[in-house]
């Protein structure tokens, strides 16, 4: 008898990781797409439901993380202010570059995305990826929404991801900081361009990889999509959107590695609402 | 454990409501810049309870659910929660689970087996992208706060699964005590 149920569960448990690895055969062969748009079209209201049911209890654990956070944010704040009083001080030229450079990066404020054909179709996050390794987000528009695969995703601060899936009410955000994330972008006002990929691990550190090593890139400039059209390829993410602020720039990593290192605008830790820009000129 | 139609109802409710409560809230909280993963703690909790068997079948189906709503590749997940449920079972099966600590301390232990199980599958599936130490950071945070979670949620399932239990110890009643002759 104990032989038996022995045996049964040693069958169970090979059939198991056959299973397994036989989905992650179907997930690379791409035959699993329609199955999980299934599924997550199914749970998608429960989903919704969750998300607002439980947005006073995660704003609550949120608001001891951001307490302890207060006082060294404090410190970066004060020596901020202290280097924009300083480059305010430092003369009209810098007050009209830096007036130009806001320009540049307003998501919508030039009417770029509206002279390029883009609706933006607000949706509210419902999940989030439990592992480091995916960066991926769930909303609450979909399909019926007007949203398509790989339609660029921006917050209020700058770009945030595109999408990966689409079923009627939901779809599924790659985010920058997913390790299959990679969006051309350039550096302005120099125009050094590179691709931009994450550094795993740290949702606060992007890599602005392949760039030209003979161009200097400072601490502090802005990175935005390329948004490059070619050959009649065209870029997912429309030009000059603005995806964050070199933060590391040492000579050696630049000539080396051809490489710096960027913050995202967008808190991508902590999204709540997004925005996805549909349509456009993108063929 | 007694596996009815109403106890397998029961262990679906609470895969589905782990999951859910997974991505809609322990994802999207951090404590000191990590979000908690239950996942791993809830699979151990079911294995401890109900078995190898219970154990695997459960973190299969975690995973899958997962997978599935975050449109992740399927098995990677399921695989790495299979294997943490099991352990489990195995624990149970093998050795009698005593001290208040046991539970919470194969949380931390299975879910740091299973983050780490998460990481090597990724890696042997290939990622074409630089690593930050910070990821070392996230697991042992992440063990950590299942050491804490994983007593709450130990007790949550074992409550919601009591009919089932069949080694569950009776719960003792203070009786007052007969008095003859009065």
């Amino acid at each position: 008898m104990y032989r038996k149920q022995v045996r049964r569960r040693r069958a169970v448990l090979a059939l198991l990781i056959i299973s397994s690895f036989a989905l992650l055969t179907f997930t690379y062969g791409q035959s699993s797409d329609g199955l999980q748009r299934t599924v997550s079209a199914a749970f998608s209201p429960l989903q919704t439901v969750a998300d607002r049911a439980l947005k006073p209890a995660r704003d609550l654990v949120n608001w001891f993380d951001e307490t302890f956070d207060a006082r060294g944010e404090n410190e970066r704040l004060t020596a901020e202010l202290e280097t924009a009083r300083e480059q305010a001080v430092a003369g009209k030229a810098a007050v009209q570059e830096n007036a130009q450079l806001r320009k540049l990066l307003r998501v919508d404020g030039t009417g770029v995305l509206a002279l390029a054909g883009y609706k933006q179709v607000t949706g509210r996050v419902i999940a989030r990826s439990p592992t480091v390794l995916y960066s991926s987000v769930t909303i609450d528009i979909g399909e019926d929404d007007g949203i398509r695969v790989d339609d660029p995703v921006i917050s209020g601060d700058g770009l945030v991801g595109r999408i990966a899936s689409v079923s009627g009410g939901s779809s599924q955000v790659t985010l920058l900081t997913d390790h299959a994330s990679a969006v051309s972008a350039k550096v302005v006002p120099q125009g050094v361009q590179g691709l931009i990929r994450p550094e795993l691990g740290d949702p606060e550190d992007l890599v602005l990889d392949f760039i030209d090593s003979s161009r200097k890139v400072g601490v502090g400039d802005a990175v935005v999509t390329l948004g490059q059209r070619a050959r009649g390829l065209a870029s997912l993410f429309p030009p000059n959107l603005p995806i964050g602020e070199v933060t590391k720039a040492p000579i050696d990593e630049q000539v080396a590695s051809q490489q710096v290192h960027l913050r995202p605008y967008a808190d991508i830790a902590n999204l709540d609402f997004v925005q996805v820009l549909t349509g456009g000129s993108r063929q | 454990m007694i596996v009815t139609p109403k106890i397998l109802a029961r262990l679906a409710a609470i895969v589905v409501g782990g999951v859910l409560l997974q991505l809609s809230f322990f994802s999207r909280v951090e404590l000191f810049h990590v979000s908690p993963d239950v996942l791993p703690a809830l699979v151990v909790a079911l294995g401890l309870l109900g078995g190898t068997l219970t154990g695997a079948i459960a973190g299969f189906a975690v995973g899958f659910l997962v997978s599935s709503l975050l449109v992740e590749p399927l098995g990677a997940t399921s695989l790495v929660l299979l294997g943490a449920g099991y352990l489990a079972g195995l624990f149970r099966e093998r050795f009698d689970l005593h001290g208040s600590l046991a539970a919470p301390l194969l949380c931390m232990g299975l879910t740091l087996f299973a983050e780490l199980g998460f990481v090597a599958v990724q890696f042997l599936l290939g990622i074409d992208a630089p690593v930050s130490a910070l990821i070392a950071r996230d697991i042992v945070l992440k063990s950590v706060y299942a050491f804490f979670l994983g007593w709450p949620i130990y007790l949550g399932v074992r409550r919601v699964l009591r009919p089932a239990l069949v080694e569950e110890p009776r719960v003792r009643r203070s009786r007052r005590p007969t008095v003859l002759g009065t």
